[in-house]
């Protein structure tokens, strides 16, 4: 009881001596401390941090494992892929800069967070190509996939959002959704290597502008150079070729988008753990000081005393 | 084969477009395959994703098309 008495009365002294972050912790002792009452600083708070912030490396260097060997099994997909569409590029040419009356532009983006900044790079460049595509009597819609680019593009383009697609989990081959389109943009991170992840912008067009274009001569004129088998006409083997070619594109953005979430998010997870290991450092050191300016305080309490009885 | 001889195909004709087609018939085959490689073609086959058209700047109900193989 008295020492109890003693310990309520170190505290009423301690309080104002001491800075306010260590005065909550005055109040919630630890018995180490305590020692013969009195006053004494208390490493509590401290160590509280210290233990919260371990385990948040701890699961954040778990989450970095779990993304490598994600991006690991989708890579392999991701470049088997690849070579749906070149085949398209080298037959029909790559179009970014045609001038189309009605664009759609699709932008790719992750459900999840936590990985870094690709989603945002993606919204900012979709931003950009739709100021680039209207101006008088073009207009421009968004297809979104994922829930990331919706959160964004909502706050300012709404009007402009004609389809959202989310909670892609594998990853079809099959698009039934049929937007009508001049020419379709697909927005989308390309994946370059495991840090590295180049937004990219891939042009589908419509069959009727891959006419005019074939017309015009270029690349598309060399279409006329094969020989179409079968009763169909021109028109529809083009149409046919847009749709798969698109539904190609789609796939390939989708898978490469997909890679480059979970690499971002590896190397995301891998400075926030170093972040963690240095503030675990200087938590450490800040502990530290504490302790030993306690121990400090009471020894030289101790032989403060004992120099008065004697003296 | 398309005996219509410049007509478009039936099932263009119908509505489906080229893609719904090439997976129609993807389906099909697939379900010739034997037992072993069934399996693991049927794994390709599943999609799910959750379509929601936007008018006038507001969502609506999203529909969820999780197409798994029924066969």
């Amino acid at each position: 009881m008295a020492m109890a008495a003693l310990r309520r009365e170190g505290r009423r002294f301690a309080t104002p001596l001491l800075s306010s972050p260590i005065r909550s912790s005055i109040i919630s002792h630890s018995h180490e401390e305590v020692a013969n009452g009195v006053r004494s600083i208390s490493t509590q708070v401290v160590r509280n941090r210290m233990k919260s912030v371990k385990n948040i490396q701890k699961i954040t260097k778990a989450m970095k494992m779990v993304a490598a060997s994600k991006l690991r099994a989708i890579q392999t997909r991701t470049e088997n892929s690849r070579g749906l569409w070149q085949p398209f590029t080298a037959l029909l040419g790559d179009a970014p800069s045609v001038d189309v009356k009605k664009s759609v532009i699709v932008t790719i983006s992750s459900d999840k967070g936590l990985c870094g900044g690709i989603n945002s790079t993606s919204v900012k460049i979709s931003r950009v190509l739709h100021k680039l595509s209207s101006g008088p009597e073009k207009e421009t819609k968004y297809v979104i996939l994922g829930e990331k680019a919706k959160a964004q593009l909502l706050r300012d383009s709404k009007q402009d959002i004609s389809l959202s697609i989310t909670e892609l989990q594998k990853n079809p081959l099959n698009y039934t959704q049929n937007v009508e389109f001049d020419a379709l943009k697909i927005v989308f991170n390309k994946f370059h290597s495991v840090v590295q992840f180049m937004p990219t912008v891939s042009t589908v067009l419509s069959p009727e502008i891959m006419e005019r274009e074939s017309e015009a001569g270029g690349k598309l004129g060399e279409l006329d150079s094969y020989e179409i088998e079968g009763a169909e006409t021109k028109g529809e083997v083009l149409q046919n070729l847009a749709e798969f070619q698109f539904s190609c594109i789609l796939f390939n953005g989708v898978l490469e988008n997909a890679c480059s979430e979970q690499g971002a998010r590896m190397s995301a997870m891998d400075s926030s753990s170093r972040n963690a290991g240095d503030m675990l450092d200087r938590l450490t050191l800040t502990y530290n000081r504490t302790r030993q300016a306690s121990i400090t305080t009471e020894l030289i309490e101790i032989i403060s005393g004992a120099s008065a009885l004697e003296g | 084969m398309a005996s219509a001889g410049g007509a478009a195909p039936f099932w263009r004709a119908a509505g489906m477009t080229y893609i719904t087609y090439t997976n129609i018939c993807a389906n099909l085959v697939r379900n010739c395959l034997k037992e072993p490689f069934k399996a693991e073609a049927m794994s390709r086959e599943k999609v799910h994703f959750s379509l929601s058209k936007w008018v006038d700047g507001k969502p609506e109900k999203p529909t969820i098309r999780s197409e798994g193989s029924e066969h």
